[in-house]
């Protein structure tokens, strides 16, 4: 297992609602090489709320890559985008949108939104892992990411 | 009463005063007696002063019963149409005539549909003595034009739901399905060897299904999008397009050793993305139904009137006469999965494509003699 260059696990927040979901992302970070710590946050106003480390959530890390998914209770993952990236702040953060979605206006809108990528997710579990392995490998191996 | 170049009417003599009478008498008993028209006149107090047989058939007052009675008897009793009216005769009085329609009433309380032109009349002195009012009954027409109107809305909002359903369809039954083969595929990873030989079976069956279940599900947005999600017609070079579909099936071409020729395509006017899916879903098929031999499809082009006929003819098995209707109908599927993949959407896909266009799909084939997909498409001056 390798973290990023100083040797520290990379910090991911997953914004998802679906416990079944979240649980297959564990899984796919579990056979990955990166070491990670994994955030979860089960609607967009507690994601935003975990990047502000407000309340409860003052001494969560910093996160590295934000994993997001689109439909969310409270405030939806478009939504939550856009917050993230309007603030100064949080905008540097790469976020990874993971989405079932293939529909146009989905796509269209959250790259208008400034996603740094859209996934839609694989039916097929072998491919998923792969999938989430390749976003691990390219972000943190491959891409060179501003200081925090 | 003659009519003006600006369509005012003038109460006047045409020769001397014996034959102005005359006249004025064969004009009154022609006003009096057309049945299709109302025509009566106002004077230039809102009183009416004449009423012909097409204004008591239209409106069912008898003339004994509505001379001198207030016109706006004949208006919707309310403040919006008495000031159109109002501003109607004022129009009238300044340049000479106002056309209107509107929803008036008859003497029994129904309502009709009238397209009115109102006159003023005016004496030798320019003193305006009232207003000649010709109506016509347009019921029926404004009936049309409702029920049309309606119809569009109900179109419009069936293609809006319709959208919406692509998108449930894109997205939330997308979910679901996703953890039913998810999880099945890990409880295989995890246990593999654990559970029984049979086990293993069932869950390779389950996969399968929610695998299947995602195809269909997509092959279903694609259907549904040809409709409503295509660009403006345009030039589109079919060669140009083929070449484009035959790279994309290099690996299907590789494997099966097919080969593919065409003959000098033309442009034709179309929606590009659809014409290449159109020819790739006809050369996939032509593959995917390989008899024997190596495939081979060949495309060829010729000039009918405005239109280009296209043909994709194969080597394959063919298909027999009487399923010739049935291949291009939705889901409708020839052989058992076990011997072709695929959900049966394919040919359906290219009809929907092909009648957006305004052109006919059509098949040559025969068991065992190949098969040839035949289509029109308008060609490049039909925009």
């Amino acid at each position: 297992m390798i973290g990023d260059s100083s040797g520290r696990p990379v910090e991911i927040l997953l914004i998802e609602d679906n416990p079944a979901d979240v649980r297959l992302t564990q899984e796919a970070l579990i056979e990955g090489k990166v070491l990670n710590n994994l955030t979860v946050a089960n609607d967009g106003v507690e994601g935003l709320a975990v990047l502000r480390r407000e309340g409860k959530h003052a001494n969560v890390a910093r996160p590295d890559i934000i994993f997001l998914d689109l439909n969310l209770p409270k405030k939806d993952g478009r939504e939550v985008l856009m917050e993230i990236k309007q603030d100064d702040s949080l905008r540097r953060i790469p976020v990874v949108v993971l989405t079932t979605s293939r529909a146009e206006q989905d796509l269209l809108r959250t790259y208008d939104l400034h996603v740094n990528c859209y996934i839609v997710k694989p039916v097929d579990l072998d491919q998923f892992v792969t999938v989430v392995q390749s976003i691990e490998d390219f972000w943190f191996t491959v891409v060179k990411l501003p200081p925090a | 009463m003659n009519l003006d170049a600006t369509g005012a009417g003038t109460l006047a003599a045409t020769s001397g005063p014996g034959a102005a009478r005359q006249n004025e008498e064969w004009f009154q008993l022609l006003l009096t007696n057309v049945i299709d028209y109302a025509i009566f006149v106002i004077d230039p107090d809102g009183a009416i002063s004449s009423w012909n047989a097409g204004a008591e058939r239209m409106m069912g007052y008898r003339a004994d019963e509505i001379l001198g009675k207030p016109f706006h008897i004949l208006f919707i009793p309310d403040l919006e149409s008495f000031n159109k009216f109002i501003r109607e005769m004022k129009v009238a009085a300044e340049v000479g005539h106002a056309e209107d329609e509107g929803w008036r009433i008859r003497r029994d309380g129904s309502r009709f549909w009238a397209n009115s032109v109102l006159t003023a009349l005016r004496g030798d002195d320019g003193t305006l003595i009232g207003y000649g009012k010709v109506m016509r009954d347009l019921t029926e027409r404004k009936h049309a034009e409702e029920t049309l109107a309606q119809k569009n809305e109900e179109l419009a909002r069936s293609n809006r739901e319709l959208e919406q359903f692509a998108y449930v369809a894109s997205h939330d039954l997308q979910e679901p399905l996703r953890m039913v083969a998810s999880y099945v595929q890990l409880l295989a990873k995890r246990y593999q060897g654990t559970l029984s030989k049979e086990a293993d079976e069932f869950i390779g069956y389950a996969v399968d299904g929610a695998t299947r279940m995602q195809q269909l599900i997509n092959d279903l947005l694609m259907f549904s999008r040809v409709g409503t999600r295509g660009v403006e017609l345009r030039p589109v070079s079919m060669e140009a397009t083929l070449n484009t579909v035959i790279s994309g099936l290099q690996i299907l071409i590789r494997e099966t050793g097919a080969t593919i020729t065409h003959d000098p395509l033309p442009t034709v006017c179309g929606d590009p993305t659809q014409l290449g899916q159109l020819l790739q879903n006809l050369i996939g098929n032509a593959v995917k139904f390989r008899g024997p031999e190596a495939p081979h499809v060949h495309i060829t082009a010729t000039r009918e009137g405005e239109d280009w006929r296209f043909s994709v003819r194969d080597n394959g098995i063919g298909i027999d006469p009487q399923y010739h209707d049935r291949i291009f109908v939705i889901f409708q599927r020839l052989h058992a999965r076990g011997e072709y993949q695929g959900t049966g959407i394919g040919l359906a896909v290219c009809k929907k494509i092909v009648e957006r266009h305004g052109g006919k799909i059509w098949v040559d084939s025969s068991v065992g003699n190949g098969t040839t997909f035949n289509f029109t498409l308008p060609g490049e001056r039909a925009r």
